[in-house]
């Protein structure tokens, strides 16, 4: 009976004509800043929203995506835990093939086949990929993100994250620290000799260290990291320092000959934790797939060609665009000519609510990519009208402690025309280069109205 | 010298919003001259030279409280200042360079659902309980000859008190208006709910009794809400408790708003509805 | 020195504050902080007494000669502290129903964006719990008919689709008139109906509690009256509704039985009006309202010319409106420009009187034109402004239907009497309207 006692207070929505109409009466009011939905979308939306099981899918999706509590039990090596046979390499995004392969992407397989010890040189790598003689597979068909080029080969070592609430599990690589390195399609001796330190060195300690400390709370060591200023994408420094400091005296008490080496490299790297963060990421998403009716994005992952997305009620496929050019900062005398289309698994942050998502709690960044403050509060509320949650855990201190926004809608994106805001590093196209900026990027609209369009069959 | 010092008569801006139907009369009434008796800032306050009640109209703005005398404009109030000239009338409050109409009207005295005494007798408890800014009356005889009388249905002692408290306390709405008027409001709304005839009755004869002379012995803007309370027209937080007990919802919410209005007119206004409640609930089993 | 508890501000924020309260005058010392361990060391050295306090909570301790002066400014500066973080969080302006809904305070949803993208609205308004009026027409009948569905399992009303008039609580919604308000309360199948009636009882001096709009389509058999049927029952439980009325084209016969047992069970008084089935007209049915209310019915306010007939146009911008008087002159040729064939693509004919401006420019000799003006909320702000110089300029006898009330934008008797100064007679019944139209002498019109 809140309808025919006491004022009325009118949602508007359409023709300002009547809203004018309700100001005249001095009607409270809330108007809705509508356009018309994507170009092509109103039958597909029409169809998708009237779908009985919507509303209770999502609903229970996105529960599952919030309510995953993930945490870091172990590092073990790539090989052991995903049985990945020689030969056989992840890579980010959706399935890519070496033709259609962008430079870092291409550089970061050279890389691991020199790594796998598949190929004599550079050049060898190269026409043995060319020639199909190795095996290209989505980290996302394998629980495993990876960041940029995402590429993990058996040898390499593996963040694996539980989830304590559903009992999933995902991956991701160990980060490499920043310049050159494999992830930026780097593939010189030096980010070789780097890799086989990591695998021979940081991965055991790591993974010995884990043993001492038990399984590590990665849900309430992010929630810390965005009050202290992380938006877990481009800035990882408060949650690689909190990753340290519940690790360092087991490093210490595990593996004392390499606790040093081992400390000073985590340390120097401010993105130590991104990949953690990933996994995270990946589990919680994960929970959150196959719910039949869902319109959830489950993942967005590039390849440095295409983004694509996954949806929960439409299981594995892909549905793809072309991967933009981010905007933003560029290293040196680097320039928008030397950019790589997007790249990289690390988008399963914006998907599970962090990263551009959570751009109002990163103010230190927003000049680094490309902004003011403002900009910062105004990309992560524009964010709310695309998803279906708010993060019980994750919150923004500066949006008076509001949870961040999580779980993007398909029919929201496609009603609204807001994509979601991402946050990225920018790689150099030219194989080997490596990292040349980071800045923002939009996703391709279409790669949503696919999805939709599937939804709606 | 060729600057000239007359004044240009500037235009009237029409604005638009909602009016309370017990400001009707007035608005409809052949235009009259109004002054403005005080300024808030959500609020203006218009004496208008009549006789006939409403003679006090509360133009108001945004979140102001919906005073069962007040015109709600949808723009912001114009720039006057006490002792500013006005009018009211043919349709019209013409105040500082604004001209107001109502596009809206609202009912300040919306009926109440039926309700049985056993569970208006449960919902009061809940009315006692509820703490807050005390009353700016608290233990004074009249009030405790008020209550005694209107719960006992004795009219000379109910009009006895009635008399000593009208325009009793400081303030735009004296502390004993206040409670009258919740007095009034509860005894004629929950009378009415709950059948209680003896409660209505004795609503009409208090109501009499207290405007008789309101003019004389209140505040222009409190014998205005006097006569407004008299009809059963209230503010909404008057009302959303009123109908919190009739429909046997928790009234805690309510009262909370209710509590906030001016510097003790919420905890006046309770502390009437309280007596009333409690009068209505006498009178029903006296019955 | 105090704790307070349940504050929380940042160590910057409040080391600013600090500072400020030690330059005020008058201040020896002041120490504004969590009360963290270290902080509450730091007041003990300076020789303050500690009460027990966690670091969640505020530690202020001041020295001063007037410590009630240093904590109202205190309070000032905290105060400000507040303000400023709700300042910032103005919000993002909202673009969907759903995110404008999660803003919370609403009662009601008003869709009138293109038909084709009304449903995703008019459901985030259900899944939100809100009741809805769609103003859009156009929406498909499936559409029309799942969003019913939805209301009914979260227990909402949805009014329309292709609803025009609702007023809740004195507020009108799309088209609607400037009502008192009163004890009746409208469920109106057809906007213009529900205008016309409520029209009338306040020309009588009677307000309506609410009108419900539940769309042209509800009483289908298709979409079965599930908005009336729900309307019926939420006036039914509104102690300010002392009767009904139940305006309606004629429904189907099934959906009119299933009307019949909800109003049979109701303990509220039902007046129904429904047209074309020999039962009364909107008029009348305003007249038994009255009667009902224990009221007289006035005579209804008109300005009439002598009665003329001829061939009969009738040029309607209401749907009811028109359908009620074909059926009262008997014949003529009525054309419905309210209707979805000449409403997309351009505004309706309250907002944008051109088709029919031009359709009475084209009246011929012999011609007796009848036509509805609708006044109220959203309706064309003067239409007597256009109207009038095209009736004088049509010379042909032209006949209006005048719905609207004195306390209409546009003015009722203003509008009349530009209308009837033009050369036409004006009626603010459209029964009467119609009835004026003359013993014919050709009710056929042109073929």
């Amino acid at each position: 009976m809140t309808l025919l006692s006491g004022e009325p207070h009118v949602i508007t929505v359409g023709a300002d004509l009547l809203g004018e109409a309700l100001d005249a009466q001095a009607v409270p009011r809330t108007a809705v800043d509508w356009r018309p939905p994507l170009p092509g979308t109103s039958a597909a939306l029409a169809r998708v929203l009237a779908d009985p099981r919507r509303a209770a899918a999502n609903e229970r999706a996105v529960g599952r995506l919030t309510s995953a509590r993930p945490q870091l039990v172990g590092v073990r090596p790539a090989g052991e835990v995903l049985g990945l046979a020689p030969g056989t390499f992840l890579h980010a995004g959706p399935p890519i093939t070496w033709e259609r392969a962008s430079g870092p992407m291409r550089g970061a397989l050279i890389g691991a086949m020199l790594f796998e010890g598949l190929a004599s040189d550079p050049a060898d790598a190269a026409d043995r990929l060319a020639a199909g003689r190795a095996t290209l597979e989505p980290c996302h068909h394998h629980r495993t993100v990876g960041p940029m080029a995402g590429v993990v080969s058996p040898s390499m070592w593996m963040f694996e994250v539980d989830d304590a609430e559903h009992g999933g599990t995902a991956y991701c690589s160990l980060n490499e620290g920043l310049g050159k390195v494999l992830r930026y399609g780097a593939y010189g001796p030096e980010v070789l000799a780097r890799l086989r330190w990591m695998g021979e060195v940081l991965g055991p300690a790591l993974a010995a260290a884990l043993r001492l400390t038990g399984p590590l709370d990665l849900r309430a060591l992010i929630a810390q990291a965005l009050q202290m200023g992380d938006e877990l994408h481009n800035r990882n420094r408060a949650a690689t320092s909190l990753l340290v400091r519940e690790l360092a005296p087991a490093v210490v008490d595990a593996a004392p000959a390499h606790a040093a080496e081992v400390l000073r490299f985590v340390n120097g790297n401010d993105h130590f934790f991104l990949n953690p963060a990933m996994a995270a990421g990946k589990v919680s998403t994960d929970a959150a797939r196959n719910i039949p009716g869902s319109s959830l994005v489950v993942a967005m992952a590039r390849n440095g060609t295409d983004f694509g997305v996954q949806v929960s009620g439409l299981g594995d496929r892909w549905f793809t665009g072309p991967a933009g050019v981010p905007d933003g900062l560029y290293l040196g005398a680097y320039g928008p000519a030397d950019a790589n289309p997007d790249i990289g698994d690390s988008t399963i942050t914006e998907t599970s609510g962090l990263g551009g998502f959570a751009m109002a709690a990163a103010p230190a960044i927003v000049r680094f990519v490309g902004g003011e403050v403002s900009d910062a509060i105004t990309a992560t509320r524009s964010m709310y009208e695309i998803t279906l949650a708010e993060h019980p855990a994750y919150q923004i201190p500066g949006l008076g402690f509001r949870g961040t926004p999580v779980g993007i809608d398909v029919t929201l994106v496609a009603r609204t025309g807001v994509l979601p805001v991402v946050n990225t590093g920018i790689a150099g196209r030219v194989a080997g280069t490596g990292q040349v900026g980071a800045g923002l990027v939009s996703p391709p609209a279409e790669a949503f109205v696919a999805a939709l369009n599937a939804l709606a069959d | 010298m060729t600057l000239g010092t007359q004044r240009r008569a500037l235009p009237r801006t029409h604005v638009t919003g909602a009016a309370s139907s017990a400001v009707r009369p007035a608005l409809e009434s052949p235009r009259r001259p109004a002054r403005v008796l005080a300024t808030f800032p959500l609020c203006v306050y218009l004496e208008i030279r009549t006789e006939q009640e409403p003679t006090t109209i509360a133009v108001i703005t945004g979140d102001a409280t919906r005073l069962p005398n007040s015109l709600l404009t949808s723009g912001a109030l114009p720039q006057v200042t006490v002792g500013d000239d006005a009018s009211v009338g043919d349709g019209s409050v013409e105040l500082g360079r604004q001209s107001l109409r109502a596009r809206r009207w609202w009912d300040p005295a919306p009926a109440l659902p039926p309700v049985e005494l056993v569970r208006l007798a449960e919902s009061a408890t809940r009315l006692t309980a509820c703490a807050g800014r005390s009353p700016g009356l608290a233990g004074n005889g009249a009030i405790a000859l008020l209550a005694e009388g209107c719960a006992a249905g004795s009219l000379v002692r109910a009009v006895t008190a009635a008399e000593q408290l009208v325009g009793l306390g400081p303030g735009l709405t004296p502390s004993g208006d206040d409670v009258l008027a919740g007095l009034l409001l509860a005894l004629r709304h929950l009378g009415a709910a709950a059948r209680v005839g003896r409660a209505v009755w004795l609503a009409d004869w208090l109501a009499a009794t207290v405007t008789f002379d309101a003019r004389t012995r209140t505040t222009p803007i409190s014998a205005t809400l006097l006569h407004c309370a008299a009809r059963g027209e209230a503010s909404p937080e008057v009302t959303a408790v009123l109908r919190a007990l009739a429909e046997s919802r928790p009234p805690e919410p309510a009262l909370g708003r209710l509590a906030r209005l001016g510097h003790t007119s919420g905890a006046d206004l309770t502390q009437g509805l309280r007596i009333g409640v409690a009068s209505v609930l006498a009178l029903g089993e006296a019955a | 020195m105090a704790v307070r508890t349940g504050v929380y501000h940042d160590s910057v924020s409040l080391m600013r504050v600090s500072s400020a309260l030690s330059e005020l005058a008058g201040v020896e010392v002041a120490i504004v902080a969590m009360a963290t361990k270290l902080n509450l060391g730091l007041a003990r050295d300076l020789g303050f007494e500690l009460p027990p306090a966690d670091p969640s909570d505020l530690l202020v301790a001041v020295r001063a000669d007037d410590v009630d002066a240093a904590t109202g400014e205190l309070d000032r500066l905290l105060g400000a502290l507040s303000s400023r973080q709700v300042a910032e969080s103005a919000d993002y302006p909202p673009r969907t129903t759903r995110s404008a809904a999660r803003r919370g305070g609403a009662s009601v949803v008003l869709v009138s964006v293109p038909g084709e993208y009304a449903f995703a609205e008019a459901a985030d308004a259900i899944e939100a719990g809100l009741d809805v009026m769609v103003f859009s027409d156009n929406v498909p009948l499936e559409q029309e008919v799942r969003l019913k569905e939805l209301a009914a399992e979260r227990g909402v009303l949805v009014m329309g689709p292709d609803c025009g008039t609702a007023v809740i609580g004195g507020a009108g919604l799309g088209f609607a008139n400037v009502l008192r308000p009163g004890p009746v309360g409208v469920v109106a199948a057809s906007g213009t109906g529900a205008q016309q009636v409520t029209s009338l009882l306040d020309l009588a001096g009677v307000g309506v509690s609410h009108v419900l709009g539940v769309g042209s389509r509800d009483l289908s058999a298709e979409v079965g009256g599930r908005s009336t049927t729900a309307a019926l029952r939420m006036l039914d439980e509104d102690p300010a509704t002392e009767l009904i009325v139940l305006v309606s084209k004629p429904p189907s016969e099934e959906t009119a039985r299933a009307v019949r047992e909800v109003v049979e069970k109701l303990r509220t008084p039902v007046v129904t009006a429904l047209l074309g089935t020999g039962g009364p007209d909107l008029t009348a049915a305003a007249e038994a309202a009255l009667r009902a209310l224990g009221r007289e019915a006035p005579r209804w306010p008109s300005w009439p010319r002598p009665a003329v007939s001829g061939r009969l146009r009738g040029l309607y911008s209401g749907g009811t409106l028109c359908t009620e008087a074909r059926i009262i002159a008997g014949g003529g040729e009525f054309v419905d420009y309210g209707d979805d064939a000449y409403t997309r693509g351009r505004a309706h004919p309250m907002i944008d009187p051109t088709l029919r401006l031009e359709a009475l420019a084209s009246a011929e000799p012999g011609d007796v034109v009848l036509m509805d003006v609708v006044l109220g909320h959203g309706a064309e702000a003067d239409p007597a402004a256009r109207l009038a110089p095209a009736i004088a300029a049509a010379g042909v006898p032209v006949v209006i239907a005048l719905i609207g009330t004195e306390g209409d934008p546009q003015g009722l008797r203003r509008q009349a009497e530009a209308l009837y100064a033009a050369g036409a007679s004006v009626f603010t019944s459209n029964a009467e309207a119609a009835r004026h139209v003359g013993t014919p002498t050709d009710k056929r019109g042109r073929s």
